[in-house]
């Protein structure tokens, strides 16, 4: 096996760690990066069920545009790619409606 | 073999639709005719509003019975009868309210005022600064997306041709009728019905028939689901609000506010000046929509005459061509004057009288 | 009527950036808009700022150039400014912009589209599962975030994308599970005298291939992922031999992952050019719809000009060059010397650019086979879960355009617009009514661009300002 692409993953490095609650739960992020990222690090990969067959559904066009990553935070619907965690931000899924 | 149908129906709207529907009913060889698609003009962009509160005294006979129609058509147009309250944050607001929905009780609309406190109990999202509200039982909605859909289903089940994306290009007489061409084979019929709208006064200006046709651009626009915020049918005094929020979540923002276009030259556009107040008025009744995300603004070619009163009947000069059209509150009357015109048409005596096109639109209606 | 600044440029990838940079050295104001925070557009995407050090690739080295350029031009940038709304009043542009959750309204006297593009990712069984991505959606995972779109992906998609994305995962760390290309070896091979246009791209291509290859991942050729098993995640892709026509065959076969990055091709942005005014013409070999547009940039509409990807898509390579056409031509129109000798050399650099971007875009054009992998359950309207089963069978009603469909079912009501389901729509349509390809248009398109929070819209309002109309008659 001859690689010719290097693992470059040890030569990154990320700003401190913070932690803000989804559906209740911590969770860690760095500071700078999106709920979307954060989610999908910490395994959270379903982040909400969509309205009409209540399936999973999760980030997926990750540029926002598909509106499959949405939460809700301070009470509007907001696209997980695109709003960047802050200490103690809440967020909660949306879950049927809307 | 060319045939020649018995008639054919210009616009393939509601009233188009209606219409073709009551003369397949005896047997009549019916084509539709749209340059778009089934029910997509007017009739499916509208915001499906059925309000007796703004409908015209003098027509709200037809609007009770369009009422009925609707509600027989039921879950198939996303029918609802929630009821529907007309609110006034002024005194003069108040004062314009008592005056019109009093006349429109007069004339058969079961509407009533209530006190703050009801509505509160009722609607309790609705903002504060209500002085007055009336309030009509038989008030609610359809979904105006549904219309096509529920019309190629009952034209197809009923045998009707139906061309869809088939403008009339032209339109001739000829010793057995009309000849109409479109970008498909020619159409020969013996009767003709142009109930196209926005687009009725190009037609007829084919047939040498000039109607004082004027064509308003009613913009409405949607949010997406939101949780439920209220469950009547909310209108505003002056008439420029309405709004409902469907079964599924979204909530339907109206108005008639204007947009800009002409039917000539496109699908109209929306613009901001005017869809901006729109959306502030409507979050301004009823905060909580100032978190809903809006998704969509879009607008419709209402058409009218200086009276204001519909066009159903004889094209004025023109032996068998008939036209139906301009009528204010048309989505909730439109199936109702519809199978009207289709008696009409068939020589029967009408149920209700229609409004002939050949009326002098500067004198009062009789 | 006096505008705000003489241009105004939407989007600030290659393409957008290049024509602001270039417009604003023709002496013209110039204003920069985009979605993002900073300038790149997806593919030369900024890294978020919670990377404080990382590798730089090809892509993130290009970025920063551009990024650079834009900072030392007298462009005016607004990042994280999404327009939603384009109107054309008194003969400038009104454009209306989302700022945090706030409405701004600015005006220019020309405008330049870059609005890149959108992936089509054709339905499949399972692609709503979490845990499948879109194959370019992925890239700004990796652009951004550095981060892993799962712990053992597959990787499926046409043309160079799939293989980019591997060797991203591979450079990131990540295990890849497989490749998957409908493409066959032969179509790359016949494709490569077209791509030595750009003997530089090819190269990093090739080596892309293989590394997988020398590695022992597995990559199956003339293969397409046409199901994926897990309900809250990825369990399993499966994945079949297809035919030229890309119709699956043969046995399933299996593979266990907990990831998939999908992608099926991309499309042109054409909504902002469609609420420009613009009408859009079918043209397969450049991803579809697109509104007429010359290599310079000029379109039907005065003072409306349209570059890059949103123009068709020719890739990046093109993109910098038509957006420094379209720049240069906005500016000529404002008075601006324009040097014929650069106008010319720009113009053979596009054609030479779009010769390589053609043939990595034939690559990726779906094919009519991938119309047998969706079953009747299979969801083609993620926003409002609707089935191939449920659109057929209203096709079959007579619905044969998608602005029918639209209205009978809410296929593209939802909030993401019809962006991730009216390319299938349109292609199940053409299918079912057996129509050629290319003859049904996408919906008519409505505003606002994006989904508008109502109280950013509806903005400051004082009730005592409202118009009052003369109330209809009684």
């Amino acid at each position: 096996m001859i690689r010719l692409i290097r693992d470059r993953s040890t030569d990154i490095k990320r700003t401190r760690l913070l932690t803000f609650h989804f559906d209740g739960q911590p969770v860690q992020a760095h500071e700078g990066e999106t709920v979307a990222v954060a989610l999908l690090r910490a395994g959270q990969l379903t982040t909400r069920t969509a309205p009409n067959d209540q399936a999973p559904r999760g980030l997926f066009c990750c540029m926002g545009l598909c509106q499959e990553c949405v939460v809700v935070i301070d009470g509007r619907v907001t696209e997980a790619c695109r709003r960047i965690v802050t200490d103690g931000l809440v967020v909660e899924p949306t879950n049927g409606a809307p | 073999m060319s045939t020649t149908h018995d008639i054919a129906i210009i616009g393939g709207g509601i009233m188009g639709c209606a219409t073709a529907l009551r003369l397949a009913e005896v047997g009549m060889r019916t084509i539709v005719l749209d340059q778009g698609d089934l029910g997509l003009g007017a009739s499916g962009v509208n915001a499906g509003t059925l309000s007796l509160q703004i409908k015209r005294v003098k027509l709200m006979p037809y609007a009770l019975a369009g009422h009925r129609e609707w509600e027989a058509m039921g879950v198939a147009v996303g029918f609802k009868k929630p009821g529907g309250y007309t609110l006034a944050f002024t005194a003069r607001e108040a004062a314009l309210l008592q005056e019109r929905q009093s006349l429109k009780a007069q004339a058969g609309a079961p509407i009533r005022f209530v006190s703050i406190d009801e509505l509160r109990k009722a609607e309790p999202n609705l903002a504060p600064g209500i002085v007055a509200a009336s309030y009509c039982p038989e008030d609610g909605y359809a979904n105006s997306s549904l219309t096509g859909r529920y019309y190629r289903l009952r034209m197809r089940a009923a045998d009707i041709d139906v061309r869809e994306r088939c403008p009339a290009t032209k339109i001739s007489q000829t010793s057995g009728g009309f000849r109409i061409e479109t970008p498909q084979a020619p159409v020969k019929c013996v009767r003709l019905l142009i109930a196209a709208g926005g687009w009725i006064k190009p037609l007829a200006g084919q047939l040498g028939v000039d109607l004082p046709i004027n064509v308003r651009v009613n913009t409405a626009s949607v949010t997406e689901r939101m949780k439920p915020l209220f469950s009547a049918v909310i209108g505003h005094a002056t008439g420029l609000l309405t709004m409902k929020q469907k079964t599924d979540g979204t909530v339907l923002i109206g108005g008639g506010w204007q947009g800009r276009g002409t039917p000539q030259s496109g699908r109209g556009t929306v613009t901001m000046e005017t869809v901006i107040p729109n959306l502030a008025l409507a979050q301004f009744a009823l905060p909580a929509l100032g978190s809903a995300r809006v998704t969509r603004c879009w607008t419709g070619f209402e058409a009218n005459v200086p009276d204001f009163y519909p066009l159903a009947g004889q094209l004025p000069g023109v032996a068998n061509a008939f036209v139906l059209g301009c009528v204010r509150g048309g989505f909730t009357i439109g199936p109702y004057i519809g199978r009207l015109m289709g008696d009409f048409i068939l020589g029967r005596e009408t149920e209700l009288s229609l409004f002939d096109p050949g009326r002098d639109f500067n004198e009062e209606l009789q | 009527m006096t505008a705000d600044c003489d241009i105004a440029v939407l989007g600030a990838g290659p393409a957008g950036a290049n024509a602001a940079i270039q417009a604003a050295t023709g002496g013209c104001s110039v204003v920069l808009l985009d979605e993002a925070a900073q300038p790149g557009g997806q593919v030369w995407r900024a890294k978020s700022t919670s990377i404080l050090s990382a590798p730089a690739n090809s892509e993130s080295k290009a970025g920063d150039a551009l990024r650079r350029a834009v900072n030392q031009s007298d462009i005016t940038h607004h990042g994280s400014t999404r327009v939603w709304q384009i109107e054309r009043v008194d003969d400038v542009w009104r454009l209306y912009l989302l700022q945090g959750n706030q409405t701004e309204k600015m005006t220019a006297r020309a405008l330049i589209l870059a609005t890149g593009a959108r992936e089509f990712v054709h339905p499949i069984p399972g692609w709503t599962t979490p845990g499948v991505h879109g194959l370019a959606g992925a890239t700004a995972l990796f652009k951004d975030a550095l981060i892993l779109p799962g712990k053992n992906t597959v990787v499926a998609g046409a043309g160079p994308l799939a293989f980019f994305v591997a060797s991203e995962i591979r450079r990131l760390g990540g295990q890849i599970a497989a490749v998957i290309t409908p493409n066959s070896r032969s179509e790359w091979l016949r494709a490569i005298p077209a791509m030595s246009a750009r003997p530089d791209l090819l190269a990093r291509g090739a080596t892309w291939v293989a590394d997988l290859m020398t590695s022992g991942i597995p990559i199956h050729w003339r293969h397409a992922v046409t199901a994926v098993s897990g309900t809250s995640q990825v369990d399993a892709v499966h994945f079949q031999r297809v035919s030229p026509d890309w119709s699956p065959v043969d046995k399933v076969r299996t593979l266990n992952a907990d990831s998939l990055c999908l992608g099926h091709g991309l499309i042109p942005d054409t909504q902002a050019a469609q609420l420009a005014g613009l009408e859009l013409t079918y043209r397969a070999e450049l991803g579809g719809w697109v509104a007429r547009v010359a290599p310079d940039g000029i379109t039907e509409v005065k003072n409306l000009f349209v570059c890059g990807d949103g123009a068709g898509i020719l890739g990046a390579a093109a993109a910098v060059v038509q957006g420094r056409l379209a720049g240069l031509a906005a500016a000529t129109g404002f008075g601006a010397q324009r040097s014929e000798n650069l106008y010319q050399q720009l113009l053979s650099q596009h054609a030479r650019a779009a010769r390589f971007g053609r043939a990595a875009t034939a690559l990726a054009l779906p094919r009519p086979g991938l119309n047998r992998v969706a079953t009747p359950n299979t969801i083609i309207c993620r926003c409002e879960s609707l089935t191939l089963a449920d659109i057929r069978d209203e096709i079959r009603t007579g619905a044969t355009s998608t602005n029918a469909v639209k209205a009978g079912l809410r296929a593209g009501m939802g909030p993401c617009g019809g962006r991730y389901c009216q390319t299938a729509v349109s292609r199940l349509i053409e299918h079912t009514a057996n129509l050629p390809e290319g003859s049904v248009a996408p919906p008519t398109p409505r505003p606002p661009l994006r989904p508008v929070p109502l109280s950013a819209m509806a903005d400051d309002f004082n009730y005592d300002d409202l118009p009052i109309s003369k109330p209809a008659p009684l």
